[in-house]
């Protein structure tokens, strides 16, 4: 039998530890090309997190029919699923799980394709956590509505969602305490 | 098919022991402790062939993020030749074909530990892992988790903090030893688990990854790097990392490796005095060794 790369544990391991270290330094590109054998990288972060106990939302049609029952995750309308996968090219017309106070690991893990990721004319200035001082992030396809909806959405720490961006090869991670700033402008 | 598990060669166990369903809930936690950090993220533990006590938070850990290149490092109380550090390294060694394990902090990429961090700073290609007995500050002063988890969520620790101020007019200063209540990025108070006080100002602005886990109560927390810890204190009674001055107030040495800035584990002689020496095994091994280069003695 010959299974992709992405549905075998020394693959996931991998991609894992690239999602260790994009959540610990968000606005830190990891490079997960290589490692999935030409598989998008979103589908290989599907792969590695989702298994019967995880809920997913896909509301932009995102993931291949055929992937569903490999990925085995419960089907869930976006407002309450745990994971969320996104076209980034669209607005985010949703409202995910933002989770409580005494839970907050129940607000949304969402993961937005986009165009290209360390590249772009928008120009992102990041600070909090993870970050060392201050960094910049580029980023390619995102329509400009995300950034205004995330800045609500983790508005009231410690509820909120954290964002992983993906091309076709990098992951790039915003969490939700990440502080966002345009030319200057807070977000 | 997904979560398959890798097991060729016939071997008993999966790669890291754990099944692959089991490494995907703890990975999961793990992202989340790490996006809200110092949040106990509450997770469904295996049982593991051992007691609990010895490290299976930690452990679980270390099995869910462990690959074949991996370099670990296991020390228990600062030393990496205690019978539970071996033990650990051996199961570790066992279930992990490929992983190589270490003793010398600058060369490992994953350490876990009970107790201690290591003297050598930390870098950013290392992630420690800590075990946990008791993961929560707010025990002492509420008895209800659900309650507990509402004052986590709302950053509320005025009982912990009239609680510590009561200790402090009881006896003059903070005597909290070790577990010393530590606020991250300025909202949720972590216990950072039984290391000295002397081990809390690494958690803060760390270039490492840090991450917790407790075993018997099923939760994992994180302090990202690059993220403020502080330690509660009190504008008229600040945190103190232990004194290691002797009565003359000068600095106690290591009495095998002479080092005059490491934290001191005291012995009791034959003759009955005391005598101190690093707690961390490596880091001493380390400074003998400097030590007889610059004399020109063979390392
Ligand atoms: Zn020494």
């Amino acid at each position: 039998m010959n299974v992709e790369p992405i549905w075998q544990a020394d693959v996931q391991q991998r991609v894992f530890r690239e999602l260790v270290e994009a959540f610990s330094r968000p606005g830190d590109i990891r490079e997960i090309g290589d490692c999935i054998d030409g598989a998008a990288a979103q589908r290989a972060v599907l792969a590695t997190l989702m298994d019967g106990e995880m809920t997913l939302a896909d509301p932009h049609g995102q993931i291949e029919p055929a992937d569903w029952p490999l990925l085995q995750a419960k089907p869930e309308s976006v407002e309450r699923a745990r994971y969320i996968v996104a076209d980034g090219h669209r607005a985010p017309d949703f409202q995910p799980m933002l989770g409580s106070l005494e839970s907050p690991e129940f607000g949304a893990t969402i993961l937005v394709g986009i165009d290209g990721v360390g590249e772009g004319a928008l120009t992102l200035e990041l600070e909090g956590p993870g970050v060392n001082g201050r960094r910049t992030l580029c980023l390619a396809g995102l329509h400009p509505d995300w950034l205004v909806r995330r800045a609500d959405w983790v508005g009231s720490f410690p509820l909120g969602v954290d964002l992983l961006f993906s091309d076709a090869r990098c992951l790039v991670a915003l969490p939700r305490t990440t502080h966002i700033r345009i030319s200057g402008k807070a977000f | 098919m997904n979560a398959m598990s890798h097991n060729q060669a016939g071997n008993a166990y999966n790669f890291g022991f754990l099944d692959e369903y089991a490494k995907k809930e703890v990975r999961r936690a793990i992202l989340k402790a790490i996006a809200i950090p110092g949040y106990q993220v509450p997770y469904a533990s295996r049982e593991m062939p051992m007691g609990r006590g010895f490290g299976t938070g930690g452990l679980q850990l270390t099995l869910s993020l462990i690959g074949p290149n991996e370099v670990v490092k296991v020390i228990d109380q600062g030393s990496d030749d205690s019978v539970n550090a071996v033990n650990l390294r051996r199961f570790i060694e066992m279930t992990c074909p490929g992983v190589s394990t270490t003793t010398a902090t600058a060369e490992c990429t994953l350490i876990q530990s009970r107790h201690r961090i290591p003297e050598l700073p930390l870098t950013a290609r290392q992630i420690l892992v800590l075990q946990v007995p008791y993961p929560d500050p707010l025990v002492v002063v509420e008895p209800s988790e659900d309650k507990r988890k509402t004052m986590h969520g709302e950053a509320d620790y005025s009982r912990l903090l009239v609680k510590l101020y009561e200790d402090i007019v009881k006896f003059g200063e903070i005597t909290i030893s070790h577990r010393y209540p530590t606020r991250i990025n300025g909202h949720y108070v972590i216990d950072p688990s039984p290391i000295p006080r002397w081990d809390v100002p690494k958690l803060n602005d760390s270039a490492a990854l840090i991450l917790f886990g407790a075993g018997r109560e099923k939760k994992i927390y994180a302090v990202p790097p690059h993220t403020k810890a502080e330690p509660l204190a009190f504008s008229d009674v600040p945190f103190r990392v232990e004194d290691f001055r002797d009565e003359q107030g000068r600095r106690r040495a290591c009495a095998r490796c002479g080092c005059v800035d490491s934290f001191l584990d005291e012995f009791v002689t034959d003759s009955g005095s005391k005598t101190y020496q690093c707690s961390d095994s490596d880091w001493c091994d380390m400074q003998l060794s400097k030590a007889r280069q610059t004399q020109g003695e063979p390392a």
